[in-house]
């Protein structure tokens, strides 16, 4: 008996020197590699599962290799060569979730956070960052919102959703113009969710004050799988232009269609257009063929953009706007950090405020953030040639010219 | 008597919580789970006591959530006031949906179809509509302060929504043990039997559903004022009706605890398949899947139904010995 009761007590003393143990290795050990220089956490963020898995996909894919570039050139060097750790977060394609993730990722103790890419999403974490002083720069969520309600921690890259349209429809007016004004009638094709009913009011009110008239403006569901009708009302008005505002799927169908039914504009020119990809144009060459988009691209000419294409093209994936984006996005963060010499959060809130980086590889010049916005950011104009994405505008980055009206045959 | 202790007991178990508990996390997950209990008290009124299974509860809940954020975004209004209205609209777009279901006798698979089309119908209002923002939603402006029902600190959330599930579990109780919840449960077991001893079928489950949308709406509302963001697919999508009837089906229908008990462990699943398969896109949703099909399977009376086929074996169990 006694025997047994001894063995019970050493157990029980075992059991509390074995947790101790455990707590001081949960709790004391971070701390202390911590503070020998342990690699520092990037939270990234985005929707990988979900209707918007696909962009957000390839967030992540840009944004890893992004860490994987710092981590190769020497990590931060003003902290010794840290090198960078990727928290990785699902957002699910819901807010609510994002949220979540933004809590899991501020107790894993992250410098900063990179995403969400969708905007209603990048409204909700943006603000449960913010209660922690999380810096978090958005990479691709283009509503002017984001910007605009006075969180200090919140950077967006790349432009918004105003000056994008702006640029596009200033572009759209000198290319039509350089080519002897010959569009000057106006389609628009939009999904009836915030992008497209957005995107189409915005151009409803902004077309006719710039000489177009818009004959139509067709909604449709998204999804929707059978574009006869709207290709057919579309040949019946014949406009020359056709602006489509709809995701992946939808823009891709759309083409198709327009292209079976024999109906062809002076230009299919849409503004971040869904579908404009390279998947999309090395599949259906054809169908995309001369297709105007008005999108974030980065500078086509630049080495370290072709790499990246190299690189992303090597893990079987298409290059795209948001692998680039959210790569830039990452260095932008390793920019703060190295500046801020510190991974203190307010540290990197500060240098990321006061950045004029000008080493990404977007045709943007160097940063400078107000409330949050990177001043210099623009999209371009793309155009599907050669059965690749070309540059056509604005002439500082063209690689081609723009090939408008395009041949009708 | 027993359930009011439970409820009482709930209550000071939960009330401490944000005080213990360091990890925002957690404290992030509790606020959610009792966000989709809220959701699935609604549901269960009608759904769970009166046996009418709605499948578009977003209907009301978009209706309060955008009650919420069209008062405050688009009229100026102050926050409490959009929080307080939200029942009201959530209860009455339930009482127009009810009343036209219920009116040309709408049971089962039928009345599931209505109260989806009706959330669709919705949807796509609120979508083309121009005081809801159409497709772009509704942003509430950001300025924390409880005046504006806004929170810098979650536990401000927490407090809020376990008050409101404490209240649900309340009414629940009131359910269970008033007339018109024993009227709603005959109605539910033989509605023509119901009828046939001069109970009111059609005013019975239309003051349930008005109820049910009514506690839906106030759930909407907390869910506008949580996020600040309303658009037609978070109000008015399919997610939120799945949710809402999800919860109390796994936590057991037509019980009081059945909605707190299935939120907890859906959400409790999700997050464990989360932090094991996290980094494996969609891994942890399909392990998620696999569960909930298991669980359903297994426990056709969710888990209130296991808990007490296990309390009834037990007691046997020590009657014999």
């Amino acid at each position: 008996m006694s025997a047994r009761s001894s063995t019970r007590r050493l157990t029980r003393r075992r059991f509390v020197a074995g947790t101790s143990a455990a707590a001081v290795a949960v709790a004391g050990f971070p701390a202390i590699l911590r503070a020998q220089g342990g690699p520092i956490k990037i939270g990234l963020l985005h929707p990988v599962t979900g209707p918007i898995s696909f962009s957000g996909l390839q967030c992540r894919a840009g944004a890893e290799l992004a860490v994987e570039a710092v981590n190769a050139a020497g990590g931060i060097k003003s902290l010794g060569g840290r090198k960078l750790e990727a928290v990785l977060g699902d957002a699910e394609s819901k807010p609510d979730v994002g949220v979540a993730q933004v809590e899991k990722m501020n107790e894993a103790g992250v410098a900063a956070i990179v995403g969400p890419f969708a905007s209603g999403i990048a409204l909700a974490t943006t603000q449960a960052a913010a209660k922690h002083g999380i810096a978090h720069v958005v990479d691709v969520g283009v509503v002017d919102q984001i910007v605009e309600r006075g969180l200090a921690n919140t950077f967006r890259f790349g432009p918004g959703l105003k000056s994008i349209v702006d640029t596009a429809l200033s572009n759209l007016v000198k290319i039509n113009d350089g080519a002897g004004k010959p569009a000057k009638t106006v389609m628009l094709v939009h999904e009836d969710s915030a992008f497209g009913s957005g995107m189409a009011k915005t151009l409803n009110e902004r077309l006719p004050a710039l000489g177009f008239q818009v004959l139509e403006t067709i909604p449709h569901a998204t999804p929707t799988r059978d574009f006869t009708n709207i290709a057919l009302k579309i040949k019946a008005a014949n406009p020359d232009l056709v602006i489509p505002s709809n995701y992946n799927n939808e823009y891709i169908l759309l083409a198709r269609t327009m292209r079976q039914q024999g109906v062809r504009p002076k230009a299919i020119y849409s503004i971040l257009g869904g579908g404009a990809n390279l998947k999309f144009i090395k599949e259906s060459p054809d169908d995309a063929a001369y297709i105007i988009d008005c999108n974030h691209w980065f500078d086509n000419r630049n080495a370290e953009a072709k790499a990246l294409r190299q690189k992303t093209e090597a893990k079987g994936l298409f290059i795209t706007y948001e692998v680039m984006l959210a790569h830039e996005c990452v260095r932008l963060v390793a920019d703060a950090i190295e500046r801020a010499k510190s991974t203190d959060r307010a540290a990197i809130v500060k240098a990321l405020a006061e950045s004029t980086w000008a080493g990404h590889f977007m045709p943007y010049g160097p940063t400078k953030f107000v409330n949050g916005q990177n001043q210099g950011a623009r999209p371009v104009n793309l155009q599907v040639l050669d059965k690749d994405f070309k540059v056509v505008f604005p002439p500082d980055v063209a690689e081609a010219k723009p090939v408008f009206p395009m041949p009708r045959t | 008597m027993r359930t009011l202790a439970g409820i009482a007991l709930f209550g000071l178990v939960m009330l401490p919580l944000p005080a213990l508990l360091a990890s925002q996390v957690w404290l992030n997950f509790l606020v959610m789970t009792l966000f989709f209990a809220l959701l699935g008290i609604a549901w269960n009124v009608v759904g769970g006591y009166g046996g009418q299974f709605s499948f578009g509860h977003a209907a009301f809940f978009g209706t309060g959530a955008y009650c919420a954020a069209v008062l405050q975004a688009q009229l100026g209004l102050a926050a409490w006031l959009g929080f307080a209205l939200a029942p009201v609209a959530g209860g009455a777009v339930a009482g127009v949906v009810g009343f036209l279901s219920f009116r040309y006798g709408l049971r089962g698979s039928y009345f599931a179809l209505v109260t989806l089309a009706f959330a669709e119908v919705l949807r796509i209002l609120a979508n083309s509509a121009g005081f809801t923002g159409g497709g772009s939603g509704l942003l509430i402006k950001l300025a924390p302060g409880a005046a504006n029902l806004q929170f810098a600190d979650r536990s401000g959330f927490y407090y809020l929504v376990l008050a409101l599930v404490i209240a649900g579990l309340l009414l629940s109780l009131w359910i269970e043990r008033s007339r018109f919840g024993s009227y709603l449960v005959a109605v539910r077991e033989n509605e023509d039997a119901a009828r046939a001893l001069g109970v009111d079928a059609f005013a019975i489950k239309l003051r349930a559903i008005v109820l049910s949308g009514a506690i839906a709406g106030v759930a909407g509302a907390v869910y506008a004022q949580m996020f600040l963001y309303v658009d037609p697919g978070l109000a008015f999508g399919p997610t939120m009706s799945v949710e809402a009837l999800l919860v109390p089906i796994v936590g057991g229908m037509g019980t009081v605890f059945g909605p707190v008990l299935g939120s907890l462990a859906l959400h409790l699943l999700s997050e464990a398949g989360r932090s094991v398969l996290g980094q494996a896109p969609g891994l942890n949703l399909a392990l998620y899947g696999v569960l909930l099909v298991i669980m359903v399977l297994f426990l056709p009376d969710g888990l209130v139904g296991l808990l007490r086929r296990v309390r009834r074996r037990f007691l046997r169990g020590r009657a014999d010995a």
